[in-house]
């Protein structure tokens, strides 16, 4: 019990956090299903950053917050296809190891995933995410169609 | 959020559900709430967000607890609640949309770009959003990327005093001259000043009277952030390339739509030609590329290719940059593919010394591109030997080198060019004749020579320290030397006064301080800074802002 607490206040207030808008704004997540109490599924937005080839997209993603959340990350997935260093073509899922090599390239990156803290919260995921596409290595690589779906 | 709904507001949405406040917030940064039944459907919202903000309905995209908010559902079945927030994007225009679409673009852009400015990233910000998906910023950026600048530019040195207008011309045929200039603090400084920019512009009769028809672009240009934003990429051409490319992204969507391409071709009649004819009549150039500072700028970078572009027109890059009246006929390249980004940006990107040395045989203005800029640098600015030993082995330095000495013309055009320089032709005749003999032209093209001259420079400079005029300088100079190298320190010295000359433009040094700035000045003693001396040496550090000498006054150089 004693970590279920601190979870759902945590998530909740995340939820609050995506439904209002609060902090950074630049991206948008909610939970899947309002009815399940564990609120384990969520849906997340980034919003392509400017003067990228992902500029004007909607990226959606599928966050999965396991009951170990936030002591271990959710599962992170690309819902829309994207192009990016650090994302498995494939299936959509991040591949953990790349995201923490980026952090070894570029130590004021922080590969999230692979170095999580409780403290992080899945809007920290999104906005980073949003940063790794505005990366030169990211920012340029070539998109597949908008509006397809891994 | 009950309590809320029932005492402000008796007016509601749609079928007698209270209304709830519903923060929206767009990817421009910008936020603004609306009032909205949560019983309405998607499609509604959108229609009333419409009234509220520049996007047309067709337009939005929605996103609210991340998920894409579709058209028929209603804002409840989403969840949404009041104070909650929901995100907007702007998409394009679904293809089937037909002109009315389109058309509202222009008009609705303009003012909230402008004025709404509520957000955290403003300027830069508002000016992306809409660069990816209007047709304004197609416009904004063309002209302003490719023409305001120019004329900011131009108008900034055009403005000053006649004779600098050669000068200006070397400058926008040099990238890197215009890029260092960009980043001077003086020049900085200038441009932060939205006030002395537009009196810049406006101080071009053609850039007047293409703002006096297109009232549109006096936003842009009464905008500061924009224009520090031009300014900026001039000076970086990474960010240059990015607008190109935005543009270009924009242009193809235009071109998409049905009426886009009529519209596009107006917009390059009313504004794309005039701007480039005022920038190009300030440049005093028959040639485009040349007088357009961008266009130099990625010139320089896609070398001889961006000079072909001009007549051509293979890649749309070129086309953009080099701003033909005519509007691209050619289908724009997929932009998904890796041709377009490839083909824009091998254009831009191909390091290219070998575009120097392939350029078209000098004209006059070329010859100073180079030789002003880099060789004064060279010469009076860093005693670095081993720097300069570095440009002397650059063939296409050396190359450069060779023809601008081996036109004489150009040897008399720049002893004109500088007063002083002239006075000190006068005052020796020789030296005219030594300027104009090829022998010794052909030598001081030697690299060695050149190095020789590297050293005999330090030597002089340390003299000239000492010595108060210039011609004493430089016949003690001759003096040292042999025959020959009494020419080149001469030569030197030419360089080094013909620099500070044209670097001398902002800060107009012939003009007293006193003089120059004496609105300032009393402008400050009425502030009560009553230390004359003081208030000068402010003022000239930031060009005579007031503002800005106030902050240094006060202690606060940093700004």
């Amino acid at each position: 019990m004693s970590v279920y607490f601190p979870r759902n206040f945590r998530l909740l207030e995340e939820l609050e956090r995506g439904e209002k808008g609060i902090g950074d704004g630049t991206v948008s997540y909610g939970m899947d299903d309002g009815d399940d109490i564990y609120m384990r599924s969520w849906t997340g937005t980034i919003i392509g950053p400017h003067n990228t080839v992902h500029e004007g997209r909607i990226y959606q993603l599928k966050l999965f917050c396991d009951k170990d959340y936030p002591e271990k990350p959710p599962s992170v997935r690309f819902h829309s296809r994207v192009n990016m260093t650090c994302v498995n073509h494939e299936t959509g899922v991040f591949d953990y190891v790349e995201i923490g090599s980026i952090a070894l390239v570029e130590p004021k990156k922080f590969g999230l995933l692979a170095n999580w803290q409780r403290e992080y919260t899945m809007e920290d995921i999104l906005t980073q995410l949003k940063k790794e596409m505005a990366a030169p290595h990211n920012r340029k690589l070539v998109q597949p169609p908008e509006g397809t779906y891994f | 959020m009950g309590a809320e709904g029932d005492s402000s507001e008796p007016k509601v949405g749609g079928e007698g559900e209270e209304a709830v406040a519903v923060n929206v917030r767009c990817s421009s940064g910008s936020k603004f709430t609306v009032r909205t039944s949560l019983n309405s459907t998607v499609e509604a919202f959108k229609a009333l967000l419409a009234q509220n903000c520049d996007v047309p309905a067709d337009q939005q995209r929605l996103i609210y607890k991340g998920r894409i908010l579709k058209d028929d559902q209603t804002l409840l079945s989403y969840g949404l609640a009041a104070d909650h927030t929901v995100h907007m994007v702007r998409g394009f225009a679904p293809a089937a949309s037909t002109p009315p679409s389109v058309s509202p673009a222009p008009d609705s852009n303009t003012t909230p770009g402008v004025t709404r400015g509520v957000g955290s990233t403003e300027g830069a910000g508002l000016e992306n959003t809409l660069l990816g998906s209007s047709l304004f910023p197609g416009l904004g950026l063309n002209p302003l990327g490719g023409g305001g600048g120019a004329g900011g530019a131009a108008g900034l040195f055009g403005a000053g005093l006649p004779e600098f207008e050669q000068v200006q011309q070397q400058l926008t045929q040099n990238p890197n001259m215009m890029r260092e200039i960009m980043n001077m603090p003086a020049i900085q400084s200038l441009m932060n000043n939205p006030d002395l920019m537009r009196s810049l512009i406006m101080s071009n009769p053609q850039m007047r009277e293409i703002i006096d028809r297109n009232p549109e672009l006096a936003h842009i240009l009464n905008d500061p952030g924009i224009l520090r934003q031009t300014l900026e990429a001039a000076r970086n051409p990474e960010l240059m390339r990015e607008m190109m490319r935005n543009t270009d992204r924009a242009m193809s969507n235009i071109e998409s739509s049905p009426e886009g391409f009529n519209m596009l071709r107006r917009m390059y009649e009313n504004v794309q030609e005039p701007f480039l004819n005022a920038t190009t009549m300030t440049g005093n150039s028959g040639n485009d590329l040349g007088s357009n500072p961008f266009a130099a700028l990625l010139g320089n970078q896609g070398g001889a290719q961006a000079r072909d572009g001009s007549n051509t027109l293979s890649a749309t890059g070129a086309q953009t940059t080099t701003g033909q009246a005519v509007p691209n006929t050619n289908p724009l390249p997929n932009p998904w593919s890796n041709n377009t980004g490839g083909g824009t940006q091998t254009n831009t990107a191909r390091p290219n010394r070998a575009g120097d040395a392939r350029a078209p045989p000098p004209s006059v203005a070329g010859l100073g591109g180079l030789g002003l800029p880099n060789m004064d640098q060279m010469l009076s600015g860093m005693p670095d030997a081993t720097q300069m030993n570095q440009l002397l082995q650059n063939p296409a330095i050396s190359q450069m080198m060779q023809s601008l000495l081996s036109n004489p013309q150009y040897m008399n055009q720049i002893l004109s060019l500088n007063p002083q320089l002239r006075g000190m032709v006068d005052l020796n005749p020789q030296l005219r004749e030594m300027m104009q003999n090829p022998e010794l032209l052909r030598q001081l093209t030697n690299p060695e020579t050149l190095q020789q001259m590297l050293t005999l420079q330090q030597s002089l400079q340390s003299q000239l320290n000492r010595q108060q005029s210039t011609q004493d300088s430089a016949q003690s100079g001759a003096n040292t030397g042999t025959a020959n190298n009494a020419g080149l320190e001469l030569l030197m010295n030419m360089f080094g006064g013909l620099g500070a000359g044209g670097f001398a433009v902002p800060n107009n040094p012939d003009v007293p301080p006193e003089e120059l700035y004496a609105t300032q000045l009393s402008q400050l003693q009425e502030m009560g800074f009553f230390d004359t001396q003081e208030n000068i040496r402010a003022l000239r550090a930031t060009s005579g802002n007031v503002h800005a000498a106030v902050e240094r006054l006060l202690g606060n150089p940093g700004q």
